[in-house]
């Protein structure tokens, strides 16, 4: 059986998109729409890897990425980003939130730029769980 | 002790005097003629002087003359012989204090001796006086004069471009920083221009009704106004005035000039960086929400050429719906920038504003029965047909009105009976209150704060991140407010105020 990606994306297009790259390379997709259905769906199928928007609406990627970060047993579940913002404003605001008292997070995995090439999305795919 | 010199040719009458004198407590020296009394004279300086008219050389009238020469004020007594007149007018017209007759009687020399020392003591007071006086004035004038000169240098070492006229308007006072301002040179205005030849019209005629109108002093409020400067340089400044008087009668003008240049150009400056900024903010806005579309495209490509490759038909349908949805947010994205880079002044004309909310929720209708909200309107009958910008109305509306039914679509809490209110209100005599409100997710004072700033969306892709700008933007062109309330998980009210006018036609 193939390795479980899921992803996570307000955007039906992106969602899509993401979920075709997933299959045409044969893995098994997963989708959720928000952070919070996207943490439970975590929780429940253990998924190999997560593909994850960090802009979506009231901060629920950004949340979704601290839980799992912040959590000992899905804490080792590697992350894709994939996001609007450039990656140095990401850090930035990781950095900051760990400021004002949040827990130290680690960098995710892989940060990916959109418009991300299917490509260049199935090779992090790759690279991250073969 | 008073000295007296005695001057007789008689040794006899010297003696008998002398003894008569020293008994009322004189000093006396004596002279036997006119030239050894000069000697005397000169060396003993004694106040009073009494001498014979009549001596051999020198006679007295000569000795008075050589005497009033040396010190005016000295008192000479001339003694004639009887019915002497002549030489006595004489002596009178050359400066004698007094004469008496011979022979000399101890009354008659008491009283001119008497008189001729009051005369002293007078002189001597009205010196003292004089000298008083004299003191008191230099004093009063190194007074005054400093005084003057605090104050002009007060009026030189001003910011301020000082210039004060006479009653005539004529230039009296110039001070550095007006010749900086007016760009004249102190030389050539001082005493040779009007105030009116350096002041723009509107000053100048305000000062020129000042001075004809009714006496009495006359503050002139500050006020901003432009200064043409000599060489056609439009000048920003402050200006402050006074018709000045004394005694209720006007004495000249005075005008206080701040230069606002620099102040004007760290406003310009300050108005630029701000627009920068929001530039600055817009373009990482607009450049996060292209490139979603972007991303929307590029999927939507690889989902087509995926379709072609393998002949599915499905793959190449979902792909072409992408790319055409994508195309539609780029147009949606590039229609919001320009209408809200437009400047647009608002076109009143006579509408119904109740008729325009039930188009908005007729329009959303659909939209909110998809989302499972429920639209309530509830409208002020008293409003009837006035004068406003109907499609600034329209657009306001629908954009609030869509935000909400968002608003509610977003709301976690799926217990709820959502809720989008639309209510109109007729406020004041020219306001109407439009009220937006819904009971879906509501917002944190985070999300608040950066409400009205662009491309703050909190939509996620379904927003650009303008709608709010253009809202308030539209608003704010028709002279009407904004204001929202909202609680997390409670709802949010928006309440936008528009100013109307009657109806045009009757």
């Amino acid at each position: 059986m193939g390795k479980t990606v899921l992803t996570v994306d307000d955007d039906p297009d992106v969602r899509l998109f993401n979920v075709t790259v997933i299959e045409e390379h044969g893995y098994t997709p997963l989708e959720a729409t928000n952070g919070e259905e996207g943490l439970s769906l975590i929780k429940q199928e253990k998924p190999d890897l997560v593909i994850l928007d960090v802009l979506m609406p009231r901060e629920s990627g950004i949340r979704l990425y601290r839980n799992l970060k912040t959590d000992k047993k899905l804490k080792d579940i590697p992350v894709i980003l994939l996001s609007g913002i450039a990656q140095k404003s990401f850090l930035r605001s990781q950095k900051a939130l760990t400021q004002f008292g949040g827990a130290a997070v680690p960098e995710p995995e892989v940060y990916l730029e959109k418009p991300v090439e299917a490509e260049e999305l199935a090779a992090a795919i790759k690279k991250m769980i073969g | 002790m008073d000295k007296i010199l005695l001057v007789d040719d008689e040794p006899d009458i010297l003696r008998v005097l002398s003894i008569s004198l020293k008994a009322d407590g004189y000093n006396v020296t004596t002279a036997q003629n006119g030239e050894d009394a000069l000697v005397l004279y000169r060396k003993e300086s004694p106040r009073i002087v009494l001498t014979d008219i009549k001596m051999p050389g020198m006679n007295g009238i000569e000795v008075l003359r050589e005497i009033k020469k040396i010190d005016d004020e000295t008192e000479v007594i001339i003694i004639t012989g009887h019915g002497d007149i002549e030489s006595a007018i004489e002596a009178l017209q050359y400066g004698a204090s007094d004469f008496i007759n011979k022979p000399v009687r101890d009354e008659a020399l008491s009283i001119a001796l008497k008189r001729a020392k009051t005369k002293i003591a007078i002189n001597q007071k009205l010196k003292e006086y004089t000298l008083d006086l004299e003191q008191k004035v230099a004093d009063a004038t190194r007074k005054v004069r400093r005084q003057a000169n605090f104050q002009s240098k007060l009026i030189r070492s001003s910011n301020d471009g000082i210039v004060a006229t006479d009653e005539n308007l004529q230039v009296v006072i110039y001070n550095p920083s007006a010749e900086y301002i007016f760009g004249y040179a102190r030389k050539d205005v001082i005493n040779k221009m009007l105030a009116s030849d350096i002041y723009p019209a509107e000053l100048a005629d305000l000062f020129r009704e000042e001075m004809n109108g009714p006496n009495g002093a006359k503050e002139i409020p500050w006020k901003e106004t432009r200064i043409i400067s000599r060489n056609g340089d439009s000048i920003p400044v402050g200006f402050a005035g006074s018709i000045l008087s004394e005694k209720g009668r006007k004495m000249g003008s005075v005008a206080f000039f701040q230069d606002l240049r620099e102040i004007k150009r760290l406003e310009q400056e300050l108005l630029k960086n701000e627009r920068l900024a929001a530039i600055g903010q817009t373009v990482a806005g607009l450049a996060h929400g292209i490139k979603n579309i972007l991303h929307g495209l590029k999927g939507g490509s690889y989902l087509v050429d995926l379709g072609i490759n393998k002949d599915d038909t499905d793959k190449l349908l979902r792909g072409w719906d992408m790319i055409k949805r994508n195309i539609s947010r780029t147009s949606e994205l590039v229609l919001d920038l320009l209408s809200y880079s437009k400047e647009r002044e608002p076109e009143f004309e006579d509408c119904f504003p109740n008729d325009i909310a039930k188009d908005v929720c007729d329009l959303l209708a659909e939209r909110a029965k998809e989302s499972d909200v429920e639209i309530i309107q509830e409208v002020d009958a008293s409003i009837q047909e006035v004068s406003m910008d109907p499609r600034t109305l329209h657009e306001v509306l629908l954009n609030l009105m869509g935000n909400a039914i968002d608003a509610c679509l977003f709301d976690e809490d799926i217990s709820k009976h959502w809720q989008v209110a639309l209510r109109t209100q007729r406020e004041a005599d020219n306001i109407i209150r439009f009220e937006v409100a819904d009971n879906g997710a509501g917002m944190d004072a985070e999300i608040k704060r950066k409400l009205f700033t662009s491309f703050f969306s909190t939509k996620g892709h379904r927003g650009t991140g303008l709608g709010l700008m253009v809202t308030r933007k539209l608003i704010e062109e028709h002279n009407g407010t904004i204001d929202v309330n909202s609680e997390l998980g409670q709802g949010t009210t928006f309440i936008v105020r528009l100013p109307f006018q009657a109806r045009s036609q009757s």
